[in-house]
């Protein structure tokens, strides 16, 4: 659900740390470092990175097209697949058959079968259709806010991830505490806050 | 204080701010008077999930409905139950927003602006630009509203007036609302 819906879910971040040097020549850099790619290492993400809010099939970012006024305007693409575990089972028995026969031995270790998964598991990675994924990421520059398009974990998780290795600043999620804590800051009441206990409000 | 204990221990204001903000809709019938700032009209919709946090094994309960059927929260509220989240309006001079607020991440489901002018019928780079920041300004406004309802709640939170007015006020809505 992208943020041109009419109806959208969104998470709150406060972008902290500094960008040493030219703002948005870091961003700039820090986008295209990040867009999306292949990933060819083990795991269920086929695929990962910063495409076009536009079009997910765009990550070249020609002409700064992330660019919106003081927003930078993007989408995080997450490819993943999922190899049905029936078919992993099938082919695990019929390698592992294949290699007894050859070896001679009466049965695998678990490290021999373990490394026989894994491999399996990748080669048939290649014949699975990905899922993907797409959420919309807005950035307000100005205010030092991040709204991201999910409020699920993981894709939150590989957000935030993906956004500290990119452009080196770190997404607070802004709780209510911490939105608190922003609004005392400075001010002497703040400890007051700190020391805030739940309240009885039943009667 | 690092964030997972944040996320732990000080889960309760965004609760407390929630059933707060309904008490203080109920009261007026919607009509809320930010301190400094402005009058918004905010109302609880359809649907609230209200949590007995602070327990060792939490219990929800949900609620649907009109607004009769969202009364029965006030006997959730009864048994120490604080609201986690809730689907509300607010409408502050010609917009309206819609949004389901979650207490303990604070963050915004299903948020729906005013309507703004369809991409489809938008023309050039420059609409498609024009449209999203408009689009934009109005999630920002709606988020802004919240906030500055979450600022007037969290100093009369830490004042004296909350344990001398606020509080007993509230409980008294609580007790008399659900007889």
């Amino acid at each position: 659900m992208g943020f041109a819906s009419r109806s959208v879910s969104m998470m709150r971040y406060r972008v902290r740390g500094e960008i040493e040097g030219s703002f948005w020549e870091a961003v700039d850099a820090g986008i295209k470092r990040g867009a999306f790619t292949e990933i060819q290492t083990a795991g269920d993400e086929v695929g990962m990175g910063w495409a076009s809010i536009d079009d997910f099939t765009d990550s070249q970012f020609t002409g700064a097209s992330y660019l919106r006024g003081n927003y930078a305007a993007l989408s995080l693409r997450i490819d993943t697949v999922r190899v049905p575990p029936r078919i992993l089972e099938i082919q695990l028995k019929k390698e592992s058959r294949k290699k007894l026969e050859e070896s001679g031995q009466r049965r695998l270790s678990s490290a021999q079968r373990r490394e026989l998964k894994e491999q399996l598991k990748e080669s048939l990675k290649r014949q699975v259709f990905p899922s993907i994924q797409i959420y919309d990421l807005i950035w307000d520059t100005a205010r030092a806010v991040v709204y991201f398009g999910s409020h699920a974990v993981k894709a939150r998780e590989l957000m935030e991830a993906h956004f500290k290795k990119c452009f080196g600043l770190t997404l607070v999620p802004l709780l209510p505490y911490i939105r608190g804590e922003e609004i005392l800051e400075g001010k002497p009441e703040g400890r007051l806050l700190e020391e805030l206990k739940p309240c009885l409000m039943a009667p | 204080m690092d964030f997972l204990d944040i996320l732990r221990e000080k889960a309760f204001l965004g609760r407390e701010f929630l059933t707060w903000l309904w008490f203080k809709s109920d009261q007026t019938g919607g009509r809320i008077e930010i301190p400094g700032k402005k009058v918004v009209e905010v109302l609880f919709l359809d649907r609230m999930t209200l949590d007995l946090s602070d327990v060792e094994t939490p219990q929800t309960v949900t609620l649907k409905g009109e607004h009769s059927e969202l009364r029965e929260g006030l006997a959730a509220l009864k048994e120490g139950k604080k609201i986690e989240e809730a689907r509300i309006s607010i409408r502050a001079g010609d917009n309206d927003f819609k949004m389901m607020l979650k207490g303990t991440w604070f963050s915004f489901g299903s948020f729906r602006t005013p309507p703004i002018l369809p991409a489809g019928e938008a023309e050039g780079e420059e609409d498609v630009e024009g449209s999203f920041l408009e689009k934009t300004y109005l999630i920002e406004e709606g988020m802004e509203i919240v906030d500055d309802l979450f600022e007037y709640f969290v100093k009369l939170r830490i004042s004296d007036g909350w344990e001398a007015i606020e509080l007993p006020a509230l409980r008294r809505w609580v007790s008399t609302a659900s007889e």
